[in-house]
């Protein structure tokens, strides 16, 4: 199916749940709540026509730099492996308390990058059975990829320049 | 926190818990699994990762679109060409850049070269995992001369950076060409060699065969991609179902298992080195004459004579060295068949000349869940043989 017709099917499918789509280059993408994120995709996977039985991806964004109502998406990317079709799915998150319920029990491959989603944004997975840190470690304070973490050197143990590098740091205007 | 303090050296059941990794050879990089076990048998494995983040995703926010392609390399470093295609394709899916068709045909030869030389690493160390010494040392001569390759065209052995937005690093040049052909020539043979010692050989197929299954359900499921997906009866490649870069101009198959075992995802990978070959062989055949990059200034750097005669050449030169390219806003996401799976980058561009976000779908990644699934209930020496098929690549796990 096309990026229309799966836009077509979904919104016949599922008229209240769906709060926007978009068709960027082709690409179908629907805009969901996190309340019915769990019920979409549970209708997404077991439909006969769409049968998206492959999650590819599961990411996080942070839009703290733009005007945007709610801070956080997390995006999730499905495939069918029979229709070889693909859909996006844009859950909006607002920034107290985010929160987002699990699909890993639809697809067992969300496991992985939902824990990173918590461990790099600090989104809380209801219904995910490790909600711990993946990537970083157990006792780290903060979320890495928020962009209000800033990029920092890390201190090192010992170094022959260290006073040298430090002052370069500073001095360093910002990459843009 | 060590493992005393995580109390793993205590013994309070029947079962032992026993930690592998992260310094163990057989784990292909830092991978550390902590294994439940009842004498023999594994109970349980719970995955640890972590121990080679270097914070890609979080740089790639702080650089200019181009300075990131070079990072790409660093994430999957046994198939760095294809990171950059990965990423290229997103950026110029933003861009809307048309792509020439020799600079395609320059892509697909890079990318299938570099397939083929990380199909070689796993086989060789993969096999020398299971106890095969001599397939180890024989991939690594073969792989020798792809890095040769590599570093004929873009002046690096491992870290090509060859792809760029909008085409590819510099035009093919006529050794590089002829090397590539001679090496196709002679490389046949040799896998047909790496077979005659594995394929028939009673110890490799007591070791692999009925290890580590997965059925069709499952591998979907548990979203492995590539060539673990396709030993277990998938028949999903991306370079046919969502072809890139002209793909759908060659013509090759598919290879495709049923059983899921170790020695199934072996099948599919030999066989995949020698449909990169035929398709390598048909892109020197038919390779495109005309420009090796968009000759669109606003991506790529206008030739160099033209900068003496053009003032307009030179604007744009400055302009993209000085300022870099800007992407028009919007998030997109372009799936490439990498030597181990789906590969794809997710970019959202705020339009500014640096991504907002920039996130890598990494098959490794995504298969380790799936990979202790599978070690439940199979043998210790097996684990090894099952990390191996897998083949992960801690760089892209850990980004």
């Amino acid at each position: 199916m096309t990026g229309e017709e799966i836009i077509e099917k979904v919104k016949a499918g599922l008229a209240d749940a769906i709060e926007d789509t978009d068709l960027p280059q082709g690409d179908a993408v629907i805009f969901v709540a996190p309340n019915s994120l769990h019920d979409v995709a549970e209708f997404l996977k077991n439909d006969v026509d769409l049968k998206f039985d492959y999650l590819s991806d599961v990411r996080g964004v942070d839009y703290l730099l733009e005007e945007r109502e709610l801070r956080f998406e997390s995006v999730y990317q499905l495939y069918s492996i029979d229709h070889q079709h693909s859909i996006r799915v844009r859950v909006g998150i607002e920034e107290d308390n985010p929160s987002v319920p699990t699909v890993s029990d639809l697809w067992k491959g969300a496991l992985y990058p939902e824990q990173e989603l918590f461990d790099m944004f600090g989104i809380h997975i209801e219904g995910h059975p490790t909600m711990e840190r993946l990537i970083m470690p157990k006792d780290w304070e903060g979320f890495p990829l928020r962009k209000d973490y800033p990029l920092t050197t890390e201190t090192v143990a010992f170094s022959h320049n260290r006073d040298f590098k430090s002052e370069l740091v500073k001095s360093k205007p910002p990459t843009r | 926190m060590s493992i005393t303090e995580q109390g793993l050296l205590q013994r309070d059941k029947d079962t032992m818990t026993l930690n592998m990794g992260p310094q163990h050879p057989s784990t292909h990089g830092v991978f550390r699994v902590i294994l439940e076990m009842d004498g023999e048998v594994v109970k349980t494995a719970e995955p640890e990762i972590g121990y080679l983040h270097t914070g890609i995703e979080k740089t790639s926010e702080n650089k200019r679109y181009v300075h990131v392609i070079p990072m790409t390399d660093r994430l999957d470093y046994l198939n760095p060409p294809g990171n950059n295609l990965a990423f290229c394709l997103s950026t110029e899916k933003l861009l809307g850049v048309e792509i020439p068709d020799r600079a395609n045909a320059l892509r697909v030869i890079m990318c299938e070269l570099s397939r083929i030389a990380s199909h070689l690493v796993w086989l060789g160390t993969h096999a020398l995992d299971i106890g095969a010494m001599t397939v180890f040392l024989y991939c690594w001569r073969e792989r020798e001369m792809v890095l040769d390759l590599n570093e004929e065209i873009s002046g690096v052995r491992m870290m090509t950076s060859y792809i760029r937005i909008g085409g590819v690093a510099k035009d093919a040049t006529q050794p590089w060409l002829k090397g590539i052909q001679d090496f196709i020539d002679y490389f046949p043979e040799k896998v047909d060699e790496y077979e005659r010692l594995l394929t028939k050989n009673p110890i490799w197929l007591d070791r692999t065969e009925g290890v580590g299954a997965f059925t069709r359900e499952e591998a979907i499921n548990w979203s492995l991609s590539g060539p673990a997906l396709r030993a277990s009866g998938v028949n999903w490649d991306i370079r046919k179902s969502q072809p890139y870069s002209g793909y759908e101009n060659y013509d090759f198959e598919i290879p495709v298992q049923n059983n899921g075992d170790i020695f199934d995802r072996y099948r599919v990978r030999i066989e995949e080195m020698r449909q990169s070959r035929s398709i390598i062989q048909q892109a020197l055949k038919q390779l495109p004459k005309g420009e090796y990059k968009a000759p669109d200034n606003k991506v790529s750097l206008p030739p160099r004579q033209t900068l003496h005669t053009s003032m307009e050449a030179l604007i744009h030169h400055f302009k993209l060295v000085s300022e870099g390219i800007s992407v028009p806003k919007g998030e997109t996401y372009v799936p490439i068949e990498g030597a181990r799976g789906e590969v794809g980058f997710y970019i959202v561009s705020d339009g500014t000349n640096v991504p907002a976000r920039v996130k890598l779908r990494a098959p490794s990644f995504m298969a380790i869940p799936g990979m202790c699934k599978m070690m439940e209930g199979c043998y210790i020496a097996d684990v090894v043989g099952i990390i191996g098929s897998i083949d992960i690549v801690m760089g892209e796990v850990d980004r």
